[in-house]
Order: structure tokens, then sequence, then C-alpha cells
């Protein structure tokens, strides 16, 4: 079955044809949601209200843009309005493990725990553009249009945030050095 | 000049460098280095891999889809399961449906071709006429189409009843929603079960989807009402 069939089923409220278009999209919609939300629980909550969302307005979708992109905005935009009106979420300073070595075998999965959650401890614009650019590698004109920002602003910040990731990450390099102009490379 | 600032050098990941800051970087091995280091982490970012949602995401996700009216549950109740199922048994199912119909809620089906509600206690007044026409069909793909349609008229007509019935101030007829709906539940199960097991059985089917149906309409009826919240 093809996509445009799925969609027109999910869209006659085939619960088969939504759970299909689930399977196929939900890790990419949960990632970019959990990353927005920088917390696994209410990233459950974000991405469930996308989905949501989503299926709501399948009727809207033309077929201008790929499917999965016009999801995938849905998702982002969703996650940011959720994360706006959570107005008492609280930082999350999950401490970073140490001195751990960036080794090449496993190296992948331990490298991406440590982006993980050096990504939760940016503050929260940092991280949205963060993600929104270098993740998930949409323009500074995308990001300002989600955030409601300049590209200017969104570049400034950006390069904020490959600042403070470095300086996050910095310590639990193997051989990293502590302070200064740091020299190590990833090693990755 | 001293080293380049580490937002300067987060510029320069994707943006090139102006002379005087190529001519620093040309000599000043330390910020290469953390340059190389920031594109690095600039390339592992890009790189991150999706992530698989928590188990029992689709369950909850599903149980608000339908709450909210925006799918049909069930796997039979999906195009994948019903096309599997040859033409007689789809035949059945949507009798059995009817049938189980006629048991739940009072209908009239009117010469074979058009369906309402009746009020049982009100000598025949028709209260919701649907206008189901059954249409000649001439190949598999077009009578399964006239069973969907069929299951559709019929939960959308049960809704209907449920709704009047409320209005008309006789919710007893239903009993306790919340009970009505754990059973429906058990119901569902082990139609799910019993299709499983055997796959063309008209009788599982039909159980399986007039289960199906039921728990659809009391949960719009409830959602409708005001009274989702208890489920």
């Amino acid at each position: 079955m093809t996509e445009a069939q799925l969609i027109r089923q999910a869209c006659e409220g085939h619960g088969t044809a939504v759970r299909t278009l689930y399977e196929r999209y939900a890790p990419r919609v949960y990632a970019v949601v959990r990353r927005i939300a920088g917390d696994d629980d209410l990233a459950q909550d974000y991405a469930q209200e996308a989905w949501i969302r989503a299926i709501r307005a399948l009727p809207t979708f033309r077929g201008d843009a790929r499917f999965s992109t016009w999801l995938h905005r849905i998702a982002v935009n969703s996650a940011l309005q959720a994360l706006r009106k959570s107005e008492t979420r609280t930082r999350r300073e999950s401490p970073m493990p140490e001195a751990i070595p960036i080794a090449a075998d496993g190296g992948d999965t331990l490298l991406g725990s440590l982006l993980e959650r050096a990504m939760d401890r940016l503050p929260e614009g940092m991280r949205e553009i963060l993600i929104l650019h270098d993740v998930e590698g949409y323009t500074h004109e995308e990001i300002g249009e989600f955030l409601g920002v300049t590209s200017g602003t969104s570049k400034s910040q950006l390069f904020k945030a490959r600042a403070k990731m470095r300086e996050i990450l910095r310590p639990t390099l193997a051989g990293g050095s502590e302070g200064g102009n740091g020299v190590e490379a990833w090693g990755i | 000049m001293g080293h380049l600032s580490i937002e300067t050098l987060a510029r320069l990941v994707g943006e090139a460098p102006s002379p005087a800051e190529r001519k620093h970087l040309e000599g000043c091995p330390d910020c290469r280095a953390e340059l190389l280091a920031l594109k690095e982490q600039t390339e592992a970012l890009g790189a991150l891999p999706n992530l698989r949602p928590p188990a029992g995401d689709w369950e909850a996700l599903e149980a608000r889809l339908t709450s909210d009216g925006l799918i049909r549950s069930g796997a039979l109740m999906g195009p994948a399961a019903r096309w599997r199922l040859s033409g007689w048994a789809q035949a059945a199912a949507a009798l059995v449906l009817f049938l189980g119909g006629t048991a739940l809620g009072p209908k009239v089906w009117e010469s074979g071709r058009s369906v309402g509600i009746q009020d049982p206690g009100d000598s025949g007044m028709e209260l919701v006429p649907v206008g189901f026409q059954a249409q000649p069909v001439s190949d598999l793909t077009e009578a399964a189409e006239a069973v969907r349609l069929a299951e559709r008229q019929f939960i959308d007509a049960l809704v209907q009843y449920r709704q009047l019935l409320d209005a008309q101030g006789q919710p007893s007829r239903i009993g306790d929603p919340t009970v009505r709906l754990a059973a429906l539940q058990g119901i569902v199960a082990a139609g799910r079960a019993g299709v499983q097991q055997a796959p063309a059985d008209p009788f599982m089917n039909g159980v399986l989807v007039g289960a199906l149906a039921e728990q659809e309409a009391l949960l719009k009826t409830a959602s409708l009402s005001g009274r989702a919240g208890i489920y």
C-alpha cells in the first residue's frame, strides 16, 4: 500500500492505517520531541499530543511536501508550544559521567548518550536552536519561524549553544584538559 | 592576538573564516584543534539516531485517538485485516453485526433496504432515520466497501440512539457506562483472541466487530455527553 493510500485511509479513521503511519514515523517524531522536551516523561506526553494534532490535521495534508517533513514540523511546533506552557518546568541537572573514554567499540552509543545528556543541560533557548539546526537540519530562517526570532538571533544562539556543549563535554572526554582553550579532539 | 573565542570557533564550524581568523588558525595549533573538536561535535549531533518510543506508547495513543473519535479501534476494523477475510466471511460478519445491533438496540430493517432506529417504548415511531441504502455490488472490493459503510452507519446510528436515550432521560437502558465499558473490553479481548485462532470464522468476526462498534459508540456517547473523563 502506498503512503498516499495509507494517509487517505487514516483520514477516514482506519486504525490500522494510523498505526502503520505511527510505526513508520514514531521513532523520528519521538526523537525530536524527546530532545526538545529534555525529559522522558514530558516527551511521551508531547509525542502523543503531536500525533493527535497530526491525525486531526491529516485532511489538510495536500502532499506539497513529503509526509515525513509535514509530520516533523507538526511535532516540532507541538513540542515547542507544550514546552512554553509548562512554565513551572524545572531544569534538570543530571550529573555527567566522569572521564568516559570515547572508544571505537561501542563508541557511537556512548557518544550518543553523552551528547543527549549534554543537550539536556543546555539552557532551553540554546537547546532548541541546537537541536533544530545541528540535529534536525533546519535552516536559521526556518528556526526563526518556529521560534519567532530573527535568523540572526538563531545564529548567535547556535554558536553559544555549540560552545556551551563543548564546555559541558570537555571534562568527560578522555584526556580532556580542564579549563583553558582545550585542544584535544574527540578521537571518534 | 590571543586565541579565538570558543563562540568564534563555533561559528567557523559552518562559515568561512575572515582573513584575520584564517591567518590566526594557520599559526595556532590549539585553535585548529578546538575547531576540529567543534566540527566533530556538530557532525556527531547530526548523526544522532532516532529514538524508540517507550513501551505502551501506541496503546496510550490509540486510546486517545479512539476516545477523540479520530480512529475506529481494533485490528479487524482496519483494512489490512478486513481484506484478508473471504467474501462470505465479510458478509457473515456484517450480518452478525446487524443482528447484534438488533439485540443491543431496537432497529428496523425496512424492506431490506433502509435502516432506522425505533424507540421500543413508543409504538413504532421512527426516531432516527439513517437512510442506509444497500447498493448493488459487482466485486469483492465493492462488497467489502459496502460492509465498511454499513458498519460506519451502524455505529453512527447507535451513537444517535444512545444520545436520544440520554436526552430523554433513559440512560439506565445502557447501565453504568464504566461497568459496561469494562465488560465490552473483555468481549473485545476475547473476540480478538477468537479471530486470531480462526481468522475467517464469521461468528468470531461478528462478535469482535459488534463489540468494537458498541465500544466505540459508548466512548463517543460518553465523550459527547461530557462524561468521557470517567474513562
